[in-house]
């Protein structure tokens, strides 16, 4: 070992070039910028509480909401509390957003096929219905939906059709089922949900048998039969059981001075205005999506597909499809976030979802908690979002 | 032409199904859509909105009161335009010498629309024309003296957004700039300046923010993913009304931050949460090698991610950043909860107003989304060019 010379001993690396010594005081001197930013704002907020005698906290979500909320699903009375109201507004959002994320996405599968077709008409309509509706801003589209409502005939001038169906610029009124009392309804809708899991299994055991074996099995139609047959004689029990069944339709009839169809189900303007919005901007995001992913399906395999013989369309269904799926679902999903995120510009339209009715709150309520609010319920449905995600992306990795 | 028909149209029994099913649809919408546009269509909510789509409630009596202050857009616009010229050369013409000259045409045109004098007077229509001497003056700039660089050019850019704002907001005690508040600021102006703030700074936002969450130091990391995560997590208008009504408190009282700057900081950050994940994506798809590459060179950290890691990221999800661009231009008509007057908002409000308009509600709509895409789709050709020129996917 040779002999450090005298004078120039080693000391070490100094402590300004020392990456764990810099790395920690990055670190430490960041996080005190935040927290104390994050301090002052707390200083603030509560100084101007008690200077100007803003409410916090969140003893009013027990108090009387004492505001209507146009459309519901769930009943609804003005003499509810505020949690209760912020429920209801968050099932608003809900539903939209499934109704919304199910017609999205079969709508932009079948834009995002059109666009890979070889026809040279489908492939341009497609692009075109692509490329205008997802540079267009939402709220444009969402007015233009609304106005189209309001602009339709007024009640008593509306078109009626086979006297079930109303459309005017109320919205539109359909014949719609309701649980005759609570408790058969639900007892019927868990049933038959009892009813559908057996039908997909059946329909599991029926594919097996059929891939094991090759003998014809109907798998589709021996589920979807299983399924019925069981609700069926579940209704029937519960029929002759109670003595009522479990649901019945009721159509909606013109009532009062204003004949406003009664009975039934009423999508508001506000309603159809946003799901179609939604659902055509949402759209055409997720048929560049699938048109993305049907591209990453390499060449060779439609190629090997269409020289085993398959058609066109089962090449894509049984081939391209399910591979390309593996790239599709990351940003569908995220698509579908986008599309409940989106739902909160009903506050437009006068729609009753999440964010309008907890922006109408502000106005009786403390705005800080009423945030937080919005931050969890959001937070919980992108939660729920990714969790869907991520069993999906499992399911169908390369196993 | 037979044989290109036979080869996308008719090739089998299905394309020829297909193709017939699809020309009667689209033909019935043509002849429908035809005849609502021939017949039925009353455009003239827009002849009577005019400019005021383009700068709002800017040249009202409330905002400029017994003054005309339609001027000082449109010089700020003959800024942009002298910008377009210098970028012309620049870029070396292509897509931007086309934009250019669009620009300009389409604002010459304008000033020689059919208006009497007293609803647009002789001086708009010449400082509309005066576009076109804007041009040629950066044009020639940028050609025969030195600032004809792409960094000049960034600085002017950069000089002209501070100008344009100092002559919209106006100065106190200088006579013909009296101040105008800027709740008094709308139409697509509105727009454009709140999409062009929000694209600059939620760039370098958000590649700060991605680097924050893919370094190694845990704080940091951890303070990243808690912003990206709550912005991302929540609807942008939720955000905005919330500045309107929790922001305030925040801050002390009296302090100079108004509602227009408000909307701003939050668009920006809420773009540079999204533009962060995109960002990332383009770092994760990286392989090791080129970083590892880089320290056996010995360079350092901040090198090998400033000259080598962030360069290809950025270039390789160029599509990524350019829509989210584009999300951050469309998101700007998210402002009417705050009560902003944006196009959109502005002439929505018209029509509300002057119920003769409300059957025309759909002609209004339509045009708004035409002018809006027009935008978007010059800012997606834009993205691809940049692409082509870069070499993405051939390299």
């Amino acid at each position: 070992m040779a002999a450090i010379p005298r004078g120039l001993t080693y000391k070490g690396i100094p402590l300004w070039r020392h990456t764990q010594v810099i790395q920690g005081a990055l670190q430490v001197v960041s996080g005190l910028l935040v927290v104390t930013l994050v301090a002052w704002f707390f200083i603030n907020i509560s100084g101007a509480i008690r200077d100007r005698d803003i409410p916090y906290g969140f003893s009013f979500l027990s108090r009387e909401y004492q505001t209507p909320i146009g459309q519901h699903f769930l009943p609804y009375e003005s003499s509810d509390s505020f949690l209760y109201a912020f429920g209801v507004a968050t099932t608003n959002t809900i539903v939209v957003s499934i109704m919304g994320v199910i017609l999205a996405t079969a709508l932009g599968i079948f834009v995002g096929v059109s666009r890979m077709s070889g026809n040279w008409i489908v492939s341009k309509a497609a692009l075109v219905y692509i490329e205008f509706f997802r540079n267009v801003p939402l709220l444009i589209q969402l007015f233009f939906w609304f106005y189209i409502v309001l602009s339709l005939p007024q009640v008593r001038q509306g078109h009626v059709i086979a006297e079930r169906i109303y459309i005017n610029n109320g919205g539109i009124s359909l014949p719609w089922p309701y649980a005759t009392s609570p408790d058969t309804g639900l007892l019927f809708i868990g049933l038959a949900v009892v009813a559908a899991i057996a039908g997909v299994v059946v329909h599991r055991a029926m594919t097996r048998r059929e891939v094991m074996t090759g003998a014809t099995s109907y798998p589709v139609a021996l589920g979807i039969v299983t399924a019925v047959l069981i609700s069926a004689t579940c209704w029937l029990a519960i029929t002759i059981a109670s003595g009522n069944a479990p649901f019945y339709i009721s159509t909606p009839e013109p009532q009062g001075i204003f004949a406003r169809p009664a009975g039934g189900f009423t999508a508001s303007g506000g309603l159809i205005a946003l799901l179609t919005g939604l659902v055509i901007y949402t759209s055409s995001f997720i048929a560049e999506i699938v048109r993305a992913g049907i591209q990453s399906v390499g060449r060779g395999q439609t190629e090997a597909a269409r020289s085993l013989g398959l058609q066109y369309m089962k090449t894509l269904r049984h081939v391209t499809f399910p591979q390309a799926l593996r790239v599709i679902i990351p940003p569908l999903i995220s698509q579908c976030l986008n599309l409940t995120k989106n739902s909160s510009l009903a506050a437009a339209i006068g729609y009753s979802d999440l964010t309008n009715v907890a922006t109408t709150m502000t106005q009786t309520a403390p705005a800080v908690s009423i945030f937080i609010l919005i931050m969890l319920a959001y937070l919980a449905m992108s939660l729920t979002y990714s969790l869907i995600g991520n069993l999906y992306n499992r399911r169908i990795r390369f196993s | 032409m037979l044989g290109w028909a036979h080869a996308n149209l008719f090739s089998n029994r299905f394309n020829t199904a297909l193709t017939i099913i699809s020309s009667v649809i689209l033909g019935a919408a043509l002849w429908f859509g035809l005849q609502w546009l021939l017949l039925e269509s009353d455009w003239s909510v827009i002849a009577t909105l005019g400019g005021r789509m383009v700068i709002g409630p800017y040249n009202t009596e409330g905002a400029c009161p017994g003054q005309n202050c339609f001027w000082r857009p449109q010089v700020a616009l003959m800024l942009v335009t002298m910008l377009l010229g210098m970028g012309w050369v620049v870029a070396g013409g292509g897509l931007t010498k086309r934009i250019a000259i669009g620009v300009v045409v389409a604002l010459a045109a304008f000033s020689l629309l059919p208006y009497s004098l007293d609803k647009m007077g002789m001086d708009v229509r010449l400082l509309l024309l005066a576009n076109i001497p804007a041009l040629a003056l950066g044009w020639a700039l940028a050609r025969y003296t030195p600032l004809g660089t792409a960094r000049w050019v960034a600085i002017l850019a950069v000089g002209t957004f501070l100008v344009t704002l100092v002559l919209l907001r106006g100065v106190e005690g200088v006579p013909g700039l009296q101040p105008v508040s800027v709740n008094h600021w709308g139409g697509l102006m509105l727009n454009l300046l709140l999409a062009v703030a929000g694209i600059t700074l939620c760039f370098p936002i958000g590649v700060a923010l991605a680097l924050g969450r893919r370094g190694n130091l845990p704080v940091v990391k951890l303070l990243c993913v808690v912003f990206i995560e709550v912005f991302r997590g929540v609807p942008l208008i939720t955000l905005l009304f919330m500045s309107q009504t929790l922001v305030p408190l925040a801050f002390p009282e009296n302090f100079p931050v108004n509602s227009l700057m408000r909307a701003a900081i939050v668009i920006t950050l809420f773009s540079a949460a999204y533009m962060a994940e995109n960002i990332r994506g383009g770092l994760q798809a990286l392989h090791r090698g080129q970083a590892e590459a880089g320290q056996s060179l010995g360079l350092k950290n901040w090198q090998i991610t400033l000259f080598i890691t962030l360069p290809q990221a950025i270039r390789n999800v160029i599509p990524a950043i350019v829509g989210q661009f584009i999300a951050l231009f469309k998101d700007t008509t998210l402002v009417f909860i705050i009560g902003m007057q944006d196009i959109l908002t502005y002439s929505r409000a018209f029509i509300q107003g002057n119920p003769e308009f409300i059957a025309n509600a759909q002609e209004l709509f339509i045009f708004l989304a035409i002018v809006f895409w027009i935008f978007t789709y010059t800012m997606s050709s834009v993205s691809r060019r940049i692409e082509q020129n870069l070499g993405v996917g051939r390299r």
